[in-house]
């Protein structure tokens, strides 16, 4: 064991996986403790302990709650050897401990105003200020359940609905567990200093009582031991000692780090719950109970996060949440981090887990950032919420989703967008939980859906916590992005964080290899989190008392508020779902998982979509998108420091995913949003271009129905190789056809393709570019850029080396080699060239008028012209050949005359003066045929 | 990071470049606020930067000092900040906020006292947008800043370029705008700066700063070269080279890098020491090649530096010399006939110079060189006549190889 991991407390919300409070646990408590008061603070500590790793990384969440109410819960998990290597764990020993140390003693003695003050900081929304003044109220509600797998696999079909049914009923357990709970408290505190065996079998006591309701029902327990201060003397003496552990503090924590090892996860409701853990401690414990423990917690790890998800969601409810969720937000982070190795191996019901993580996870961004910021509360309550409806979803979700609930997080700008998201991931996992689709489905491919824009200021202003947890102020943005400035630390937290930081540094060397951008960020967390932690104990105790009288009646009116909120959700979710879900036949989920795929995206995006496939809403929402999308983008530029250009903007939020299975289509120039069911998905382009190759029609045809295919591609975002087979189909189509401004328009894509390191023809295309950009005089820059941007290989390219000769014959005025290269071009180059034969002719004939004298026979212009192949094999052909070049020369004014032989010659002198280049034969009044309506209508047809 | 600074150093320091840069406005004083806004080229770590890493919040501090300069000091401070700290994309960006801020200053002022610092604006921008783009493009990110640059300095060109004592600041940008748009390859966008330029009534180009007439003299020359203008690039060219500070060697080599084909393209050869002065040899070869006649010495040197010439762009410049090696060597053919037949000494045969060409290694058949030989003449590189019946090339009696005497082919 590492002395020094072990000593640090780490105290990283990202990292650390917490598992928030449950507030339940306090409303549960409440029976028993007449003194509950409504505000609790969930302190979500993560331990995890690497003993093979010689790592003892210790989260601590000290969560010094609201005044009112204080439970704090204290989710330990010490993640099982799965865990260990993971990052997260590392973090928690990055904690500085000395740091925490420090504040931890001040916090304690002081038990100060200061800390008085800070809590109000944190909760000055909630009312419980006034009760708030607390002296050492210890609330101390343990929950540590073992959870072992049998037990959260039920605990997680019971979802968050039951939850409150199960409520009252908990109670019952909740006596025993709180004796117990007390006794090991008592035991932990006193022998965490002696004796770290003790301490270990206590916990491992408790694990064993796991009541089946699952984790919420230990929460309570715990939360009813602890809470009451009065209750357990067992209770009082941990109190007491409480004090001199902040002193001790290292010492206490390993205590609670070990029980949180053999209990996967243990909520304490006590305001400042500070975990830390010292080396001594870890030393002292029996190995071989760690290792079970260890083992027992890495197996039901994921359990124990789901609990503790369920927790977070209880906590919403709560009066108390801020700082809770700021918790769970750590706790989350854990998780996610923990969960992806963990899941895979693990059975079904595990993964749910690992969706409920997440949902928190994401959920909690924002909160965790703000630790001890008071805004945090208004983000906790997102949390919860986020949290809340994972919980009540069913089911075990995949690390795709996982993936994909952060992806969709990640994006987002502030904690408005975050909520707004959060929901919009709910329900989305609600529907597709319901559907059936939730394993089958590729989260991986899902598109994300837009970032929603808020209207600021909602609930912003204040009690928002209470009213409702779902309103957030969209003003706020996550920490994380604000500039340090910002959020400069106070004076104050800046010598913690001096003091810490060294610490840290040296221990948590894992940690910031494993995520160096986070380091700052988890210090100066630390600094601030410190205080709160502090400011938990002496508070604790004489909060928790009043919140949970209280707290019982006022958290389950909260509760009820809040649920009432959420069933709204859910009955909105439920609707669309059973709309969705009416039989649940295997075919019928495959059905579903298809459509559901396709409308994904539009769901995603607005949440009322539910699963009406109308034309309208769809369009509907892709505007909405798009607008909010421009809306966001511009506010963004207008932004003070961060100017975001258009690259910002996110343009997955606006494609479109067809479903459209025609092969066959129009191309018709969009002059609004596309519409997705009139858009072709990839698989049916593939058809469709197979079909035009293999198609007899003619060219107009071809091009109408590759436009459209491009068209498709362009507004569904796809970039791949049938993008490249598309355009280079086209392209060739077009020189075939002569068309060089559908050529261009392909080209150009191409060259972006390209680029873009897609493969194709590349080297062929740049070989039509070249003869392209020469043969149409576009600017001698032009040439030279293609020219010098050629790749070494590509010269060696027979079209291309073809294309660099017929540049340098045309450069020289050489017709004879140019004629000579048309003759053997590879490929396509003789059509690009073909664009190119009348001028050189005409430049050839001019030439040759001025340098041959007295005359220079047909024939041999016919030949050098290129009219009669130089082949033998086209000798056939000469005559004809002959008669045409004849007629050239005589439409470009060339005088012919027969000489004594009887063959056919130019006069140059006379010619020279009168040839010119005839009018087309084809010009049209308005210059080109081709835009003659006749004509154009008979060869479409 | 340097030793450590106190909060209250840190706070002098910024306060006083704060009130340096006020001062030089207040006072006028172009030079002064110049060399105090010139970010890129401060070395890694200043008293300033340090001061400004040790203080953080200086953005307030500036804010509040001298809130009517609030837009262009703090942008400012923030981009002196990056830039000591390596990010690049960061100065460029708070130093375009400084440079809107200071353009719109510079707009209200009524004489072009600050001149110099809008110069060193326009600078810096560019100098910043190249840094900038360096270190997106390492990042895979797209490198759009020195786009965003020459969209800037286009703000600047125009207020300048208008009637008025400040027109005389014109020129410069321009010229830094140019540099923007030859490195991006969008030389198109030269055009309309160089209307403006060179269809002003009321101002005479000959009033501008003579070091922003050579630079500009230079690029248009380059462009003009691209467009196979080789008359009016050479007296670009031309002028700018005679205009330029004979002091400054490189820039002097720049120029002849283009004033050199430009004058091979209408028949004047440098000689070889001018070469090896100014480290041209590139050139060599082409030179000896027009003076021999050989051809292959021609194609082998512009294969060799093919990659250096189509960079810089004299490529097609180049490979147009190709006629006059022909007609060297048609003109080497005659005099050798002129020795051994005099009677015959105007008629070359086509076999002739066909053997010569394959003495070159040269793989032509005789359709083709007799193609050579018709443009030789249509080009007016040979005076006389092609007798297709005969294979024979009839020179003029006169002057039958005429030199191009400045005119191109």
């Amino acid at each position: 064991m590492d002395t020094t991991n072990q000593n640090a407390v780490y105290y990283d919300p990202q990292r650390d996986v917490s598992v928030p409070g449950p507030t339940q646990s306090v409303t549960n408590s409440e029976p028993h403790v007449v003194q509950s008061a409504n505000s609790y603070v969930p302190c979500l500590t993560s331990v995890q302990h690497d003993y093979n790793a010689a790592q003892h990384p210790n989260y601590y969440y000290n969560y010094r709650q609201a005044e009112n109410d204080s439970s704090v819960q204290v989710v330990v998990q010490s993640p099982g050897a799965a865990y260990q290597p993971l990052a997260s764990f590392q973090n928690s020993g990055s904690y500085v401990c000395p740091a925490s140390n420090t504040y931890y003693n001040a916090g304690t003695h002081q038990m100060a105003p200061g800390y008085a003050t800070s809590s109000y900081y944190y909760y000055h929304q909630n009312n419980a200020l006034a009760d708030g003044s607390s002296v050492n109220n210890h609330a101390q509600s343990y929950q540590s359940y073992t959870p072992d797998i049998a037990q959260s696999s039920n605990s997680l079909p019971t979802s968050s609905v039951h939850y409150q049914q199960h409520y009252n009923q908990w109670p019952y357990y909740y006596d025993q567990s709180a004796q117990t709970l007390g006794g090991l408290a008592v035991a932990g505190s006193t022998t965490s200093i002696t004796k770290a065996a003790v301490v270990g079998s206590d916990y491992v006591h408790p694990s064993d009582q796991p009541p089946p309701p699952g984790t919420t029902s230990w929460k309570t327990d715990f939360g009813n031991s602890a809470s009451p201060t009065a209750q357990a003397p067992g209770i009082q003496g941990y109190q007491n000692q409480y004090a001199p552990k902040a002193t001790v503090a290292p010492v206490f924590q390993n205590q609670y780090v070990n029980n949180t090892a053999g209990i996967s996860t243990f909520q304490n409701q006590y305001a400042s719950s500070e975990y830390r853990h010292s080396s001594a401690n870890c030393n002292q414990l029996p190995l071989s109970i760690q290792a079970d423990q260890q083992n027992t917690c890495h197996l039901h790890g994921s359990s124990s996060n789901v609990s503790s998800a369920n927790h977070v969601s209880e906590n919403s409810r709560a009066p108390g949440q801020d700082s809770v969720t700021s918790n769970i937000h750590m706790v989350n982070k854990l998780h996610i981090q923990t969960n992806p190795q963990i899941a895979p191996g693990l059975p079904i019901g595990t993964p749910k887990v690992d969706k409920s993580n997440l949902e928190a996870d994401s959920s909690s961004k924002p909160a965790y950032v703000c630790v001890s910021m008071p805004k945090n509360d208004l983000k906790a309550v997102a949390v919860q919420g986020g949290s809340e409806a994972v919980m009540q979803v069913t089911g075990s979700f995949p690390v795709s989703l996982r993936t994909y609930v952060e992806r969709s997080l990640a994006r987002c700008k502030d904690d408005a967008q975050r909520t707004a998201i959060r929901r919009m991931l709910k329900e989305i996992i609600t529907k597709v939980t319901a559907d059936g689709t939730l394993h089958t489905k590729n989260w991986d491919i899902e598109p994300l859906f837009t970032l929603p824009e808020i209207s600021t200021g909602t609930n912003m202003t204040g009690s928002g916590n209470d009213s409702s947890p779902f309103s957030f102020p969209s003003s706020r943005r996550s920490p994380s992005r604000r500039t340090k400035s910002r959020w400069e630390p106070v004076p104050e937290e800046k010598v913690a964080n001096n003091v810490e930081f060294p610490k840290q540094s040296a221990k948590s060397n894992i940690c910031s290899s494993l995520e160096p951008t986070k380091r700052t960020s988890n210090s100066w967390h630390l600094s601030k989190f410190a205080p709160s932690c502090q400011s938990p104990l002496s508070q604790f105790s004489q909060r928790s008392t009043k919140k949970q009288r209280t707290g019982g009646g006022a958290s389950l009116t909260e509760n009820g508020n809040v649920s009432s909120d959420s069933v709204k959700e859910q009955d909105l979710t439920k609707y669309y779902v059973s709309s969705i879900t009416i039989a649940n036949s295997p075919e019928e989920n495959k059905r579903r998982e298809h459509r559901s795929m396709r409308f994904e995206r539009r769901q995603g995006s607005s949440s009322k979509s539910g699963s009406s496939l109308q034309d309208e809403d769809a369009t509907a929402n892709i505007y909405t998108r798009r607008a909010l999308s421009l809306l966001l983008n511009r506010s963004n530029g207008d932004g003070a420091g961060c100017g975001l250009a258009v690259e910002d903007l996110d343009w997955d939020t606006l494609t479109i995913k067809g479903t459209c299975q025609e092969i066959e289509k129009e191309y018709l120039r969009l002059t609004k949003a596309p519409n997705p069911a009139e858009v072709r998905p990839e698989h049916v382009l593939e058809k469709a271009l197979h079909m035009v190759e293999t198609s007899k029609k003619n060219y107009l045809y071809k091009c109408d129905q590759l436009k459209s295919i491009r068209q498709d591609l362009v507004v569904q975002r796809i970039q791949n190789e049938l993008t490249v087979k598309v355009y280079e189909t086209h392209a060739r189509l077009a020189i075939q056809s002569g068309d060089v401004p559908e050529y261009n328009q392909c080209q150009s894509q191409l060259k972006r393709l390209y680029r873009g390191g897609i493969k194709g023809c590349n080297i062929e295309f740049s070989a039509y570019n070249l003869l392209c950009v020469m043969l149409h005089y576009i600017s001698k820059r032009d040439l030279l850029s293609s020219m010098a941007s050629l790749p070494k290989e590509a010269k060696k390219d027979a079209t291309v080396k073809h294309a660099l000769e017929v540049r340098s014959a045309v450069s020289s005025g050489n017709y004879v080699l140019f004629f000579k290269l048309y003759k053997a071009a590879p490929n396509l180059n003789s059509c690009l060239m073909d664009l190119y034969v009348e001028r050189m002719r005409f430049e050839a004939i001019k030439c040759m008028s001025k340098a041959y004298r007295p005359t220079v026979p047909v024939r041999y212009a016919a030949h050098v012209l290129g009219f009669v192949g130089i082949d033998e094999v086209r000798e056939a052909n000469g005559a004809d050949g002959l008669e045409e070049c004849k007629k050239w020369l005589r439409a470009h004014g060339a005088v012919l005359s027969v000489d004594n032989n009887g063959e056919l010659q130019i006069d140059t002198k006379v010619s020279s003066t009168s040839l010119h280049m005839p009018e087309p034969e084809n010009a049209v009044s308005h210059g080109d045929t081709s835009l003659a309506v006749n004509d154009f209508l008979s060869r479409a047809s | 990071m340097a030793a450590y600074l106190s909060m209250g150093e840190a706070h002098r320091r910024i306060g006083d470049y704060l009130s340096r840069v006020v001062n030089a406005i207040s006072s006028s004083d172009g030079a002064a606020l110049a060399s105090l806004i010139s970010v890129s080229s401060a070395p890694g770590s200043t008293p300033l930067s340090d001061a400004l890493a040790a203080f953080p919040d200086f953005p307030r501090l500036a804010g509040d000092r001298f809130p009517h300069l609030a837009d262009l000091l703090v942008p400012l401070l923030r981009s002196i900040h990056s830039h000591s700290l390596q990010r690049f994309s960061d100065a460029y960006s708070s130093f375009e906020k400084a440079a809107s801020a200071f353009l719109q200053e510079f707009r209200n002022w009524e004489t072009p006292w600050a001149m110099e610092a809008m110069h060193t604006v326009a600078l810096e921008i560019r100098l910043l947008a190249e840094k900038a783009d360096r270190e997106l493009a390492t990042t895979g990110k797209n490198p759009d800043k020195l786009q965003a640059a020459g969209s800037f300095l286009m703000k600047v060109f125009g207020a300048l370029a208008v009637k008025g004592p400040k027109r005389i600041g014109a020129l410069y940008v321009t010229c830094q705008l140019f540099k923007i748009y030859f490195r991006l390859g969008t030389v198109n966008l030269c055009r309309s700066v160089i209307r403006s330029i060179e269809t002003a009534r009321n101002f005479d180009f000959e009033d501008f700063p003579v070091k922003d007439k050579v630079t500009y003299m230079y690029y248009t020359g380059r462009l003009e070269v691209f467009n196979e203008n080789f008359l009016v690039a050479d007296q670009k060219l031309t002028y700018a080279l005679m205009h330029c500070n004979p002091q400054s060697e490189s820039n002097l080599r720049r120029i002849l890098k283009f004033l050199i084909p430009v004058k091979l393209s209408i028949g004047v050869l440098p000689k070889r020491t001018l070469l090896e002065r100014y480290n041209l040899l590139e050139y060599a070869d082409v030179v000896t090649s027009l003076k021999r006649g050989d051809l292959r010495l021609l194609r082998q040197a512009l294969d060799r530096h093919e990659d250096q010439f189509l960079k810089s762009g004299v490529y097609l410049v180049l490979e147009k010399l190709e006629l006059q090696v022909y007609q060297r060597l048609v003109k080497k053919i005659h005099i050798i006939q002129r020795q051994k037949e005099p009677a015959k000494a105007h008629q070359i045969k086509l076999d002739v110079v066909v053997k010569a060409l394959k003495w070159l290694e040269i793989d032509m058949d005789v359709d083709e060189v007799e193609c050579i030989m018709a443009c030789l003449i249509y080009k007016n590189l040979i005076k006389g006549y092609f007798a297709h019946k005969s294979k024979v090339l009839v020179l003029s009696k006169q002057d039958p190889f005429p030199k191009l005497n400045g005119k191109p082919v």
